[in-house]
Formats: structure tokens, sequence, C-alpha cells
């Protein structure tokens, strides 16, 4: 008797462990699409069509890139963001400074109402008085002072917000190796 | 690969504006009550491996180098392993490797003196560099163009729609061709109309007013249109005129194809700055330079965008190069007065009615790269095109009102000069006003276009006009011949200024005799000023500022059956299709022989 009840848990043992593996196969596989794939296109029935692996082989598929990169080297690109952020001030006059910031400043403008047509939130002076409506978003509107009772709330308008009134950012299309190139090494050639 | 469009099938009206400097499409629900135009977003690449969308492609192809090209840099969501880029990349890549890219490729479409089928651009470029002709250049933008509609209305196939397409009103007959040639191999369909450009800006501007236009302009009126793009010039009128009783536009006179611009501008006042940095003792390298013109592009719209206080000074700097920013910048004050006269009187000066541009100065040897204007002034141009198309020698044409167009006019101070200048042509009556409403500088030419379409299919106002030039087939007089002369040459008009769409006329003449089995070539002329030739008539004298040469005509005469004879007498007989493309065939006069002539394609075009 109990050498049947040895055999039967052996059985049920390697039916469990095969199920295990299955599954971990399973995930592992489903795992590495998603590495591989971006998250961009989730196919579930992948275990199921193991004949579709070599089309997947055939196209790489595009590695990912952080869309903060991407702003960053758009900055960097079109007005020398990164290189005047990082640049030592220490060693130069206003004048200098000022020179420089101009063209950096106008060109970052001109990038951020591009990509994303920011604007202020309300249209209405700095320092008139302004109105927090019932209900109100606690990300749309920072309440300071005298925050007490119930909306909707009267005071003095202090920052008209900003806000994007759309998100265009570039799509990137490069390797993996360039995946965090904020700007390219650059050689001029004779 | 094209065909013809089910008209019932189409559901957009596409309207492309392949400019000089930048490209656009609008377009049109061909189901909707009232136009409703729309611009295209297209995505491009913006740097290597990035891709953003933008209103506008800049009209520039980069050429890459091999190992550039590789990993997919270049690639497009629907073009894998590119070894170019068109749009704002390769605008880019223009300042910094010139060598690689191809610029102002439109401009060459008009250029009769070299072949446009060859690969030649860059022009200049080194041996290693594989060129492209100017149509494959222009083939590619309007191809990225249209797979950009692709990706977004894939039910739509442009090959399926109604397809405007603008080119400049200076255009001869040739460039005409080799533009619908470029757009036929993007995939454009067959039937495309082609629209002169400042008639386009018109349209544009009857589509914001809607049926108020008919307050703002009257019977009598004529108005100019001053289309002032990145490198060229084009300019039109439009005259109000009568038919059965309504209000209706005919388009009067166009331009010479004049290559002067905005870009023009940019370099007068980069000149003028690295000017300023040498009396300092600092030499700009080449990076610079061109750094500096890039500056100079932005300061400029500062710079006239307010009339500045005298003696007041402006910062123009170039950044280091290096990741050293601040370090390496170097900058300069100019006045802002005296920066900003530099551009109006340098471009749009006072001068009088009678004035006339400087002229090239001739050399021995003829020079084939784009021929650029010599005298910048605008105005003078002008005048001399308001002259040209007088009632009379001394009378100029007095424009009512104005039209313009390009982003150069954003400039309050150039819009203002112009009209200043107009106006002090035209002292005796009310001097030519700006035509009120909306004037959208950059994109008007494709938005005209793509409602220009739907007024054609919908119905609604329509600009009259027809050719904009007259065409002259070049015979060589018979006679002795003179050892070391040239018979003399004369010029037959075998199309009138102004023949309309979709009419055909015979051009009386003297038999002429082709031989059978050879290809027969004639010299080809058009005139934009003569216009009371009537088919048939032939010019024995003419200035050169008359008539200008371009591509000569060409037809392969098979043997005729059933004749004889070594060669076959004909007559020409000309047609201007509803497409507004002009044919010439040669017409046996003692059998029923037909031969369409066809600009010719020779590869030694720059002998001529």
């Amino acid at each position: 008797m109990d050498q049947v009840w040895l055999v039967l848990a052996t059985i049920v043992a390697v039916l469990f462990l095969e199920l295990v593996v299955w599954q971990a196969v399973r995930i592992l596989r489903k795992g590495k699409m998603k590495e591989s794939d971006g998250g961009a296109k989730p196919q579930a029935k992948l275990p199921d069509q193991p004949e579709s692996k070599p089309a997947i082989a055939k196209q790489p598929p595009k590695p990912a890139r952080s869309e903060a990169i991407t702003l960053l080297a758009t900055l960097q690109r079109e007005a020398r963001f990164v290189d005047f952020i990082k640049e030592p001030l220490d060693s130069y006059s206003d004048a200098q400074i000022g020179a420089a910031v101009r063209d950096v400043h106008r060109d970052c403008a001109k990038v951020l109402d591009r990509l994303f047509a920011i604007r202020s939130m309300v249209d209405q002076e700095e320092g008139s008085p302004a109105k927090v409506p019932a209900g109100f978003d606690a990300g749309r509107y920072r309440l300071t002072g005298n925050v007490a009772g119930d909306p909707p709330f009267h005071g003095r308008l202090v920052h008209h917000g900003w806000e994007a009134a759309e998100v265009q950012l570039p799509a990137w299309s490069g390797t993996q190796l360039a995946a965090r190139v904020v700007a390219p090494v650059e050689v001029e050639l004779a | 690969m094209s065909t013809s469009v089910d008209k019932d099938a189409a559901k957009f009206i596409l309207g492309f504006d392949l400019g000089t400097t930048n490209s656009v499409l609008a377009y049109a629900p061909l189901d909707a009550e009232i136009p409703q135009v729309e611009l295209l977003a297209l995505p491009q690449l913006v740097s290597s491996g990035t891709i953003e969308s933008r209103s506008m492609l800049p009209s520039f192809t980069y050429l890459a180098n091999p190992n550039e090209a590789g990993g997919g840099a270049l690639d497009l969501p629907w073009a894998k392993r590119r070894d170019f880029a068109v749009g704002e990349y390769a605008r880019r890549q223009g300042a910094e490797v010139p060598d690689r890219t191809v610029g102002a490729a439109k401009s060459w479409l008009a250029h009769s003196r070299v072949d446009r089928h060859q690969p030649i651009l860059p022009w200049g470029a080194a041996e290693s560099v594989a060129k492209i002709s100017p149509v494959t250049a222009s083939q590619r933008y309007l191809e990225h163009i249209v797979a950009a509609w692709q990706e977004v209305h894939p039910e739509a196939p442009v090959a399926e729609q109604l397809v405007v397409l603008t080119v400049p009103a200076s255009f001869d007959a040739s460039a005409r061709e080799l533009t619908r040639e470029a757009a036929l191999a993007a995939g454009l369909p067959r039937d495309l109309v082609l629209l002169e450009e400042p008639q386009a800006a018109v349209y544009a501007w009857l589509a914001d007013r809607g049926d108020r236009w008919r307050r703002a302009l009257k019977l009598g009126d004529t108005l100019l249109v001053c289309d002032v793009g990145g490198g060229t010039t084009d300019l039109s009128l439009v005259t109000v005129a009568e038919e059965g009783g309504e209000l209706a536009l005919r388009r009067m006179a166009v331009g010479n194809h004049l290559l002067v611009g905005g870009d023009n501008m940019d370099l007068a006042l980069a000149h003028f700055v690295a000017g300023r940095f040498a009396e300092k003792g600092t030499k700009l390298d080449p990076w610079q330079s061109v750094a500096l013109w890039h500056s100079c592009r932005n300061a400029k719209e500062s710079l006239l965008a307010a009339e500045g206080a005298a003696g007041e000074n402006y910062p123009i700097s170039v950044l280091g190069r290096g990741s050293r920013l601040i370090g390496g910048t170097v900058t300069t004050q100019v006045d802002r007065q005296s920066v900003g006269q530099l551009l109006v009187d340098g471009f749009f000066p006072h001068c009088k009615v009678g004035d006339r541009p400087a002229r090239r100065t001739a050399s021995g040897f003829r020079e084939l790269g784009l021929p650029y204007e010599a005298d910048t002034a605008i105005t003078r141009h002008l005048a001399a095109f308001l002259q040209a198309h007088g009632p009379a020698p001394g009378q100029p044409v007095r424009p009512t009102h104005v039209l313009l167009n390009g982003g150069v006019f954003k400039a309050d101070v150039l819009r203002h000069r112009l009209l200043e200048v107009l106006g002090e042509w035209f002292t005796d009556n009310q001097p030519p006003q700006m035509l009120e409403g909306r004037h959208d500088l950059d994109h008007a030419v494709a938005r005209g276009a793509a409602y220009y379409g739907w007024a054609k299919q919908r119905g609604g106002l329509r600009i009259r006009g027809g050719t904009a030039r007259a065409y002259y087939v070049g015979i060589e007089t018979a006679g002795l011949a003179v050892p070391g002369a040239p018979r003399p040459l004369k010029a037959l008009c075998v199309v009138p200024n102004g023949m309309e769409e979709g009419t055909d006329t015979d051009v009386p003449s003297d038999e002429i005799g082709l031989i059978v089995g050879e290809p027969a070539q004639f010299r080809f002329f058009s005139s934009s000023t003569r216009k009371t030739d009537r088919p048939g008539e032939l010019l024995s004298a003419w200035s050169p500022d008359e008539l200008e040469e371009t591509d000569s005509l060409e037809t392969a005469l098979p043997a005729v059956e059933g004749v004889d004879e070594d060669y076959v007498a004909v007559r020409f007989r000309s047609r201007i299709t509803e497409l507004g493309v002009l044919e010439l065939w040669c017409v046996g006069t003692k059998n029923n022989g037909r031969w369409k002539l066809e600009f010719s394609v020779r590869e030694d075009a720059e002998g001529k």
C-alpha cells in the first residue's frame, strides 16, 4: 500500500513539475519577448505558435529609449542646452554668459513651444483675485497660506501655472548602443 | 504605375506645394459641404534615428556616406535601409556637409542650360558622391509626402485622389513638364493638375474670405501677387473682369523666374556681421561662418520685427563649437537701425517705376551654375515687371491691391516698405492697398491648391488665364548660305499668350519639310511679354529680353506607309489640355500623319 502511494505521489510530483517547468518556460519566453519588443506589441499567443519565431528574428525589434533622453537630445541639438548647463560658470563674466544665453534661451523656447505648446493655465494677471472651484483637481491647483474650510476658495493668483497643450516628442529608431546618447561625438574630416 | 483617377472614387483633394526650400501638403475631404482645408503633419528625420512631425518638409536631400547610413540611422517608418534623407535633417546637414546636400532642386528644373535628367546635384560635388538629377530630387520630396499621407490614410491611395500640384508662374512649358514627370514617378495620378503658385495664394485668400471677396475687389481692379520665398521671387497680376454678369478673376501676366529671396537677406546680414567681427580682429572659421548665417536668420526676424531706435545695439553671437559653449562664444554688437536699413534698402530700395534691375555683367564664358540675380532689389524687378505688362511703353500696370506671400513678409517693415514704394510710383490716385484678410504666408500655396481642387470639383470661383506665355518654334530661313554665318533664325508663334485650357489651334505657315526616318529638332522659345502675337505670326527680329530660349523639341518621323517620299510637308497644330499641358503636333499637309513633338532630353544640353 505504501508503495502504491509512493508511485502515485511520484507521478503527481512529475506531472506537477512538468507543469511548473512549462509555466516557467512560458513566463520566461513572455518576459524575453517583452524585453526585446519594448512592450509595443504584446503577443500572448507566442508559446503556442513557435512558427512565428523566425519572423521575429528576421526583423529585430527597435531598442527602447527613454523619452527624457529624446527630449534632452532635442534640446541639445537645437539649443545646445546640455553644453550650456554642463559648463562651469566660475571663470566667465556676466557679459560673456549673457552673450551665450540669449541664443540658448531663444532656441530652448522654440523647442518647448513646438513639442509641448506650453501655455499658462489661467488667463489672468498674477496678483489679481483668483477663485479655486469646488471639486478642483489637486494636481491643477497648489494652495498656500491659510488653507481652511471648503472650496470654492478665494485668494490671490501667485503663479498662472504652465501646461503642455500637446506632447509631440520625436520618435527614435536608433541602435541599442546609441540609446543613451544625448549628443554624438563630432569629428570633422579634412 | 500612375493611373487616371475615377472622380467618383476620390475621397480627398490633395494640394501639393513643392517649394524651393519647403514643401507642404494641404488636403480637403471632397464630401464636405464647405471646403475644410487641413495641413498634413509630415514625419521626417530631424537627426539620425530621430523622427519628428512638422508641417513643412524642407526641400533638401542629404546623400549619406554608406557608413553613416548603416544601422538604419536614416530609416523612416515606411522605408528601411535608406542611404539618403530628405527634410529637416538634410537641411541641417546642408550647412555642415554641403558636398553631400542637394538644395534648390526646383530652381534647377527651370534652368534649361543643363540636362535636368542627368545626375548633376549637388552641383560641383566630388566624384565620390553619388549625385542625383534635379528631377530625381523633386521626385523624392513628393514621394516622402505621398508616403506620409499613405501612413495616415491607407484607405485613400494618393493615385486615386484628385491632386493639384503647384509650380511657379514663371515656369515655362519644359519646366512644367519636368515637374509633372517627377510627380508621376512619385506616384501622383496621371491627371494631376498644375496650378501656378501666385494663383494658389489668391485661392487661399478666396477660401478665407468666402463670398466677402466681392466686397474687397470690384470690376476693373488689378491685384498684384508678390511671392517672395526663400530662394525665388514670383510675380503675377490678376484682374477683376466681368463674365456673364458675374465678377470673374483673370490672370493677366506673370513675371520671370527671379532667383532672389529670403536666403539672400540672411546671407547679406551674415556678410555685414562678419565684417564687424573682422574689425574686432575675430576671424571666423568656416564652421563659425555657417553658424553665423544661422544666427543671422534668427536675428533678422528680431531686427525687422520692430523699428529700432537709432543707436540701439543688438548683440549677435556665434556660440563656441565644442562642448565649451560659453568660453568659445564670440559676440559683436550691431546698430539695430543701420542693420534694418541694410536689409530694407538692400532688397526693397526706393526707386522709380522706370528703373531697371542691374544686369549681370557679361563674361566670356557661360556660367552653368544657377543664374542668381545680379540685382537683389526686388522693387526694381517689380518696376520692370509692371513696365513690361503696361498698356503702352512707359506706362506701367497700376495695381489697385497687393496680396503678399512668402515668409519674408512676416516682417512688418518689409510689407510697409513695399506698399510705400508702390504708393510713390502711383501718386495721382489712391495708392495700391494691401488686400484685407488673412495672409497665411507659409502655407497659403498648399492651402490654395487644395481649395482650388475643391472649387473645381464642387463649383466655385476660378481664376481664368490660359497660358502665361506665348511659345515660338525657331525656323531657319531658306536662302543662300554664307560660310561661317548661321542662317538667320525666325520665330514662328505656335501658342498665343492666354491660350485657354482644353483648346487647340492650327498654326498657319508655309509648309515645313521634315526628313523621313530622321529625328527632327526645333529650337523652342517662350515670351511672357509679347501678348498680341497670333498663331502663325513669324518674327524676324526680337530683343533678348522678349524671347527666352528653352529646351528644344524633337520628333522621330517614321516612314509613312504608302508614301514614297524622302520628306513630309507638315504644319503645326498646338493644343493645351484640360490639365494645362502644352502639346505641339506636326500634321502632314498631304496625308493624315500626325507626330507629337517632345522636349529633347539630349545629354549634350550643356553645349547648347
